[in-house]
């Protein structure tokens, strides 16, 4: 039973930290223009696919996942000067329904161009797993937590540490005083998307390397509300640690809740399968989260002065 | 009669004789936009007056759906759709009770929560609601006599829809419809002022869910069937899109969106045949519609009502609606004449 | 019917906003709040009008509690304030937000729906009379207050408080941003309100002139506490005062 556990513990641990990379780049847009990229899930999808067609013409993985994190890039820019800077004066609901309308295009434009199917995504990394006393840990579980784990902390250190980082804080934290000292804050903006779509990019590749590809991708982008939520919507480390979490409780709720839960409706009533419930898990960890403390755990409780 | 009723009247009339007028075909259309109109006018006064974001709205359509049809199925006949409505009302409180303490950007992931848990119980609660087959539902009874011709649909859901455009211009024009327009533009302010603002937008929550479990219940009926892929988070979308689109706030604006987004598909349908790119068909559509929303939302924020009063006023017309004033050139004239002078 | 606050105080972070202020309001009195800028008299009056909740301290109006209170429960017990910055409510007309602040005063649905049954140009006309009529608003009363002026987006927030049917009357600096005209005019209309309504008075201000010309006492805060108290000539005079607006003789 132990072991079964800290089975589903990895397996949590490792979609975990993609998540986490996902949601880092919602919370990073949310701090810097104060939107709610709805999109991202679409770019998670975009970097899978490209991966794949990238790796489709020859080039070596490794190059292909290098090169849809750059196109990526080029993606998240493209987006903020040619959608989200002319909506800049917009009400709310406008501009989160704009986000939304890029990602029912993007995920038109990848139906087109390879169709409905679940695609057999390139092998990234070697087959196998290592032996951690008795649990099997396998070569992809791993490296995908590496992969984003690095890439997470490499981000939150260039965040933190970096001149670069520095501007970007400060364009978040006000924008008015981040032009008024010289700050260029449109174009913070447009790296805050660029990056945020380069690591979504990169968690696709991911993601995909773990389920295998197809359209379905881009909902991953709504189950990262969830986590940013419990994170604090203005909170990088909440990002990360509520990415985490909400790994390990799919994972729990898809080995033990489930069954569990299946055992009690059958007994019960004439229910027999309690279907997908580690999706619907995360929002009712959400509206639980937003009852008792709506700022989530990292983030700070706004005031407003009349 | 005042303006807009009138117009509204004449133009259900004729809907109404068009309706009879066009073929099997043309009343399927008929009432899929009368339908999509009921659940826009819905929305619209829970985001476009009252200005919470609602991604529910399909939620709140697929319990009507299978209330109705539940209702139906056992006979109740007329009583189905406001037994409809009322669930969807239910529901609204159920997931107002929470999330209405929330603000703007909260409320809406909210809903969005809500929605994706009302999916999950339309698939998993099996004895309700049959699950992944499905519900089936028998056609609607008046009396007892079955309406079985998509004509006699058409003529129910543009009456309806007739009704909730009344009501809601109605509502508009009382102090509580006044007060959902403060707390849209400034909750504080609307505090300030001693308005109720919890119980405000729970108010507009339940009117708007009432009328969502209706034109759910038609839905259901005309379907014939009530499924949980029919009330996914793409109808939601569809319905945000409706009224923005429409242009948020404005009655005619939601009717029009709901036409447009609508028949764009079928649309979209007739131009793949004509150039033979069938195959792409639904990427082609989904493309469209993307594309649309983004277009729409960049040049034209206002929607649709604010380009059809641009060709209105172009002729020299100005529409005089209950409470609303005539264009602002003419007041800053006027007003310097008045006040504290 | 009074109000009386004692020792009011509330924090935000590390400021101390109101510092342990007191004050008595009896029927029928203008008071003038006034001090120099971040003394605390509009956070004061915000605490009472329930926008804010101080940490410490007790004040009734009719001998019921009033802090802590939400805004729309203190309407209705006939405690009303205006505000300082008047915001653009969209298409909102004259007329719409006089009503608006006329209904919140019933909560009572029996009332309200006799209220939906009226004639609504019966109970417009009626409005216009009573309420815009003294203010002068009566030919904009449908206009949307987006098109006019400050100064009359100030008369019209007056317009919405008094339609509450108000037994005291908050002013949250009711002259600020008018002309010498304007703010004279308006002086005379919160005489005029107070003798017609019956009402008691708390107004915030700045500009001395019309505090003299309308108040019968005079109160003075500084950094957030009180620090006097009496006639318009006794306030001029008095070296603390003098201290805290023009600073260290």
């Amino acid at each position: 039973m132990l072991m079964f556990t800290l089975q589903l513990l990895v397996a949590g641990i490792a979609t975990g930290s993609v998540y986490a990379l996902i949601a880092l780049g919602i919370v990073l847009i949310y701090k810097c223009s104060g939107v709610v990229n709805f999109a991202q899930g679409a770019f998670v999808m975009l970097g899978a696919y490209l991966t794949y067609g990238l790796v489709k013409l020859g080039l070596p993985a490794y190059v292909a996942l290098l090169g849809a994190m750059i196109l990526m890039a080029g993606c998240g820019m493209a987006s903020e000067r040619l959608v989200l800077r002319p909506m800049m004066k917009a009400p709310l609901v406008a501009v989160m329904t704009v986000t939304l309308g890029m990602l029912i295009l993007m995920k038109a434009v990848c139906l087109a161009i390879w169709g409905p199917d679940q695609l057999a995504f390139p092998r990234l990394f070697p087959d196998g797993a290592v032996d951690v006393f008795g649990i099997f840990v396998t070569y992809n579980y791993l490296a995908a937590f590496v992969l984003s784990i690095c890439l997470s902390v490499g981000f939150l250190a260039f965040y933190q540490l970096t001149p670069i980082g520095l501007m970007q804080r400060c364009t978040a934290d006000n924008p008015r005083a981040a032009l008024a000292i010289g700050i260029h804050t449109s174009n913070q903006i447009s790296l805050a998307w660029s990056m945020s779509a380069a690591l979504a990019g990169i968690g696709g590749a991911l993601l995909a390397s773990l389920n295998g590809l197809s359209l379905g991708l881009a909902d991953i982008g709504l189950v990262a509300f969830p986590v940013i939520v419990l994170g604090g919507l203005t909170s990088l480390t909440g990002a990360l640690v509520a990415g985490l979490l909400l790994g390990v409780l799919q994972a729990l709720t898809d080995g033990l809740l489930t069954p569990v839960a299946e055992q009690f409706l059958r007994t019960y009533t004439s229910i027999y399968s309690a279907g997908a419930l580690q999706q619907v898990v995360p929002y009712a960890l959400l509206v639980v989260v937003l009852l008792v403390r709506p700022e989530g755990i990292f983030g700070q409780r706004g005031t407003e002065r009349l | 009669m005042s303006r807009p009723v009138l117009a509204a009247v004449l133009l259900s009339v004729l809907a109404v004789i068009g309706t009879l007028l066009l073929g099997r075909f043309g009343a399927y259309m008929m009432h899929a936009v009368a339908i999509a109109a009921i659940g826009a006018l819905s929305l619209n006064l829970l985001t476009g007056f009252c200005g919470q974001i609602n991604f529910a709205q399909a939620g709140l359509l697929g319990v009507g759906a299978y209330a109705a049809g539940l209702a139906g199925n056992a006979g109740w006949d007329l009583l189905a759709l406001p037994v409809a409505g009322l669930a969807a009302v239910a529901t609204a409180v159920l997931i107002g009770l929470p999330a209405l303490r929330l603000r703007g950007l909260y409320f809406a992931i909210a809903t969005l929560a809500a929605q994706f848990i009302l999916e999950y119980l339309f698939k998993f609660a099996e004895p309700i609601t049959h699950g992944v087959s499905g519900l089936l539902i028998k056609p609607m009874t008046v009396f007892g006599r079955p309406i079985q011709a998509d004509q006699g649909y058409a003529i129910v859901a543009i009456t309806l829809l007739l009704a909730t455009f009344l009501v809601m211009h109605w509502l508009r024009r009382t102090d509580l419809g006044r007060s959902f327009l403060v707390v849209r533009e400034n909750e504080v302010v609307a505090k300030g002022m001693g308005i109720n603002v919890a119980r405000t937008k729970m108010l507009a929550f339940m009117i708007s869910g009432f009328f969502a479990g209706i034109a759910g219940g038609l839905i259901g009926f005309t379907a014939r069937l009530a499924h949980p892929e029919s009330f996914g988070m793409s109808l939601s979308v569809d319905y945000v899109a409706m009224i923005i689109v429409g242009g948020l706030g404005s009655m005619p604006g939601a009717v029009l969106g709901a036409g447009f987004i609508t028949l764009l598909p079928e649309a979209i349908q007739r131009l793949g045949e004509i150039f033979h790119i069938s195959d792409q068909l639904s990427a082609l559509r989904e493309m469209t519609f993307g594309l649309l929303i983004i277009l729409f939302l960049i040049f034209e924020g206002r929607g649709l009502s604010a380009i059809g009063s641009r060709l209105v006023s172009a002729r020299g017309w100005r529409t005089r609606q209950g409470g609303r004033a005539e264009p602002l050139e003419l007041q800053k004239i006027k007003s310097s004449q008045g006040g504290l002078e | 019917m009074a109000l009386r606050a004692r020792d009011v105080s509330i924090r935000f972070g590390g400021v101390l906003a109101v510092d342990n202020m007191s004050l008595d309001v009896e029927p029928h009195e203008i008071v003038g709040l006034i001090g120099p800028n971040g003394a605390g008299k509009t956070t004061f009056i915000n605490c009472l009008s329930g926008a804010y909740v101080p940490q410490s301290g007790k004040a009734t109006w009719k001998e019921a509690d009033l802090l802590g209170r939400q805004p729309h429960e203190l309407i209705r017990r006939g405690v009303v304030r205006t505000f300082q910055n008047v915001a653009s409510l969209h298409d909102l007309t004259v007329l719409d937000v006089v009503k608006l602040g006329q209904a919140v005063r019933h909560g009572n649905p029996m009332r309200q729906l006799r209220d939906m049954l009226r004639s609504e140009r019966a109970r417009d006309a009626e409005l216009i009379r009573t309420i815009l009529q003294p203010l002068r608003l009566a030919e904009v009363a449908h206009q949307p207050i987006q098109s006019l002026s400050y100064g009359m987006r100030k008369a019209v927030d007056l317009a919405r408080a008094l339609a509450a049917q108000p037994q005291i009357l908050l002013l949250d600096e009711p002259v600020a941003g008018l002309t010498a005209q304007e703010g004279a005019m308006m002086s005379r209309v919160i005489r005029d309100v107070r003798d017609r309504v019956g009402c008691a008075v708390v107004m915030v201000e700045h500009k001395m002139d019309v505090v003299n010309a309308t108040c019968d006492r005079i109160v003075v805060m500084a950094s957030g506490a009180r620090i006097f108290e009496g006639s318009a000539a006794q306030v001029q005079s008095d070296p603390s005062v003098r201290r805290v607006y023009l600073g260290e003789p």
